[in-house]
């Protein structure tokens, strides 16, 4: 019995899969110029969210994410800049860095836990970002302006890569290839054991786990691809400055995970996806430009009380109404059939 | 349940897919103009929201007023007609990727023939857009001014050049003032400014006490800053180019340490604000740079700007007293410029009307004739440099003192601020 059905459901995975490929395809030509450039920087914060989940999988939420995504666009484009690398490698050296630093980074807070490591993550971004605008260090990050005239991705193939529609494609192929890395790190041995760890670290450390060396190893996968994803926004606009990933982009990152649910690989990606819609698309379109910080923050408070479980919260609960309502109708007919 | 269709629509589904629809529409359709009036579209693009939107939003109220009276005289003569201005304002939040995306919507889906931006931080963004599509662009900023961005102007504020004027008519008039401190943001509009502020304080051989202190943009506590400016015991207390969020504390500050010697700073934005927080007597004779608009001395004859104090008393009709501010005024007096240079050109292709409006190497600025000015110190002669005004709070209100020459002091003092800007690293071609 059991077959026949994984079978039904493998395949409808395979038709929405298809569906959802065709649908990423053919999007950018449904959307307006601005549109498109939305929709650039929205997959490249898809891969910044997915990204930031795997960290907390361990249980550990930092305030360091949009400064590590930072270390990635400033390292991508000084190598591509000031050492002619090229771009695609240099968007590798980007996301490498950021992965070092996270690896330096977890010695000293790693001691912590908890509401310790959010502030000790905090303080350790502080730091990087203050370096960045630090005098002496002007004649390499640029100071408070930060690096202009990033090189972009060359053309390929005759594909210029300064139109959104081409750069999205690019973009979403690196990310589709990222979240599928970052789902089968979830789904190993490595992703249970970062579960377990955030469930019962006492436990896992008492059946020999090294704790550390696993929070260590979620901190670094995580900072590799925040670091992609600074890599490939670097490249797009062409600038970075400090105030990019200040604490107010960290907060949106933060926004992003909670509205959408961490509990699930998909819950980052919904709230992403919509809170982008609601405020770059829907609120820029009503003409309510100043209004857009008020309207947004209501939106959050309303979804935070009446969705606590995050946006993924609403697909069971909208499979289970999708039943419930197949089974009332085919109750009705069977009540209906005697009648006739 | 009433069903509105034979489909058997009810009304819960009739009101959600109408809501939807609407939505749908008001997001995706083009706005459609009726009527047979021809308009021509100007972008605003600068930060309406969050942190520095005090040096956007405040701008594109002042647009609208300019607009409303150019419209009502029946609009630009361009050619043989005449043309309807019409504002189409975007967010760009003081961040270069938003800027992108709002210069590819003014240019691309809006048409617009010129964008006014603040500059700063989103013009790295939006400059290779404008570039593209040979866009005409104007910035609050100089400091966005390079060798490469030939269609980048900076036609009102050269910011922070004409702060000299300040320190210079400080000097004439109180020549007893000989010491200085200097505190600054340390961010992209401080670093410039100190330099101008070292600069204009040489010239006038005001001894700055020790080096400029620097603070970072995230500080709360003004205290402990304003207590080491004190220390040192000035006859000038200069805020530099700070945010209003951090004129006001300081002052405040300056005024609860009991300080009571002079002020000076890039601006005093909401001043009024300051006056009841600290006393009349305190912000007496505070220097700042930008003046009300109901000053009298705006309707002196060198002075371009079209209606200033009528200006002035719509806009607080419009928007109340409290809101006007350094931008309030310069966004419209940029369209001036415009105005007439497309007029000038009878077209409003970008590229005619900026050799229309560079034409003789003059303009006609706010506050005078102009020169095109700024190769030495930006790579460029896109800067419109010529008199600006020094304002002095007098009685809880701030009223010009004197319209002093930027190109008179800079023609004496060039070496002088080359020296500083490159000592800290703000010369075009030391930026990275």
């Amino acid at each position: 019995m059991h077959k026949p059905e994984t079978k039904t459901a493998g395949f409808g995975w395979l038709i929405g899969f298809a569906l959802l490929a065709i649908l990423l395809i053919v999007l950018p030509h449904l959307l307006s110029f601005s549109q498109q450039e939305i929709l650039v920087m929205l997959v490249i914060d898809v891969l910044l969210v997915c990204s930031y989940r795997l960290l907390t999988l361990t249980g550990e939420w930092s305030l360091a994410h949009a400064v590590i995504m930072g270390v990635g666009a400033y390292a991508s484009a000084l190598a591509a800049k000031e050492l002619a690398v090229p771009v695609p490698l240099a968007m590798l050296v980007g996301a490498s860095v950021s992965a070092f630093l996270a690896f330096l980074l977890s010695f000293p807070l790693f001691r912590m836990k908890g509401f310790y490591f959010l502030i000790g993550s905090f303080a350790a971004g502080e730091v990087i970002r203050l370096m960045w605008k630090w005098s002496d260090l002007t004649f390499l990050f640029g100071g408070p302006k930060g690096i202009k005239r990033i090189p972009s991705m060359p053309d390929l193939f005759g594909i210029d890569f300064f139109e959104p529609v081409n750069y999205y494609y690019l973009c979403l192929i690196v990310v589709a290839v990222s979240l599928l890395i970052l789902y089968r790190v979830e789904r190993s041995r490595i992703g249970l054991t970062f579960h377990a760890i955030h469930w019962q670290d006492k436990l896992a450390e008492s059946v020999g786990v090294n704790t550390f060396r696993y929070r260590m190893l979620a901190f670094v996968i995580s900072a590799f691809f925040a670091g992609l994803a600074g890599a490939l926004y670097a490249h797009y606009v062409g600038a970075v400055a400090p105030n990019r990933f200040d604490v107010e982009e960290m907060v949106y990152i933060l926004i992003w995970a909670i509205v959408g649910g961490t509990a699930t690989f998909y819950g980052p990606i919904i709230g992403v996806v919509t809170l982008t819609i609601i405020n770059e698309v829907i609120l820029r379109a009503l003409g309510v430009d100043e209004m857009r910080p008020m309207l947004y923050g209501a939106l959050l408070i309303v979804s935070i009380l009446f969705l606590p479980d995050g946006l993924e919260s609403l697909v069971p609960k909208t499979k289970a109404w999708l039943a419930s309502r197949k089974e009332r109708r085919e109750n009705m007919r069977t009540e209906e059939v005697p009648a006739e | 349940m009433t069903k509105l269709s034979k489909g058997g629509m009810d009304r819960r589904q009739f009101l959600s897919t109408t809501a939807a629809a609407a939505l749908l529409a008001s997001v995706s359709m083009p706005k459609i103009a009726f009527g047979a009036e021809k308009t021509v579209k100007i972008g605003f693009l600068a930060p309406l929201t969050g942190e520095v939107a005090a040096w956007g939003k405040p701008g594109l109220d002042g647009c609208h007023i300019w607009a409303d009276w150019i419209n009502a005289d029946g609009g630009v003569k361009v050619g043989d007609e005449m043309l309807k201005v019409e504002f189409v304002p975007y967010d760009d939040e003081y961040d270069p990727s938003k800027a992108r995306a709002g210069a590819v919507k003014l240019i691309k889906e809006e048409d617009v023939k010129f964008i006014m931006m603040l500059g700063g931080d989103p013009w790295p963004g939006a400059s290779q857009v404008a570039e593209r599509e040979e866009m005409l662009v104007s910035t609050l900023l100089p400091s966005d001014l390079t060798p490469d961005t030939e269609m980048l102007l900076a036609p009102c504020e050269v910011h922070p050049i004409y702060n000299v004027t300040g320190v210079e008519w400080l000097a004439e008039n109180k020549p007893d003032l000989k010491t200085a401190v200097i505190c600054a943001q340390d961010d992209a509009l401080g670093k410039p400014s100190v330099a101008t502020y070292l600069a204009a304080f040489e010239a006038a051989g005001i001894e700055v006490l020790d080096e400029p202190i620097f603070f970072d943009p995230a500080t709360t506590d003004f205290a402990p800053i304003m207590s080491k400016m004190l220390a040192l015991k000035p006859d000038i207390i200069c805020l530099d180019t700070c945010y209003a969020d951090y004129v006001h504390p300081l002052t405040e500050q300056a005024f609860q340490q009991g300080y009571k010697g002079q002020m000076i700073s890039c601006t005093a934005d909401f001043y009024q604000k300051m006056v009841e927080k600290t006393s009349k007597e305190f912000m007496e004779g505070f220097i700042f740079q930008f003046p009300d608009f109901d000053d009298p001395k705006l309707n002196e004859p060198h002075v371009n700007f079209k209606k200033p104090n009528d200006f002035y008393q719509e806009y607080l009709k419009r928007y109340g007293a409290g809101e006007w501010s350094a931008v309030s005024w310069e966004y419209a007096s940029i369209m001036d410029l415009w105005a007439d240079a497309a007029t000038k050109a009878g077209t409003t292709e970008p590229t005619d009307v900026l050799a229309a409006m560079k034409e003789g190497g003059v303009g006609k600025h706010a506050f005078g004739e102009a020169d095109w000015w700024g190769e030495k110190l930006f790579g460029i002669n896109n800067a419109l440099v010529g008199l600006w005004p020094v304002v002095a709070i007098q009685d809880g209100k701030a009223k010009i003192q004197d319209f002093k020459s930027i190109p008179d002091w800079w023609d004496q003092h060039s070496d002088l601020l080359i020296k500083h800007m490159k000592a800290l690293g703000q010369m075009y071609y030391q930026r990275t």
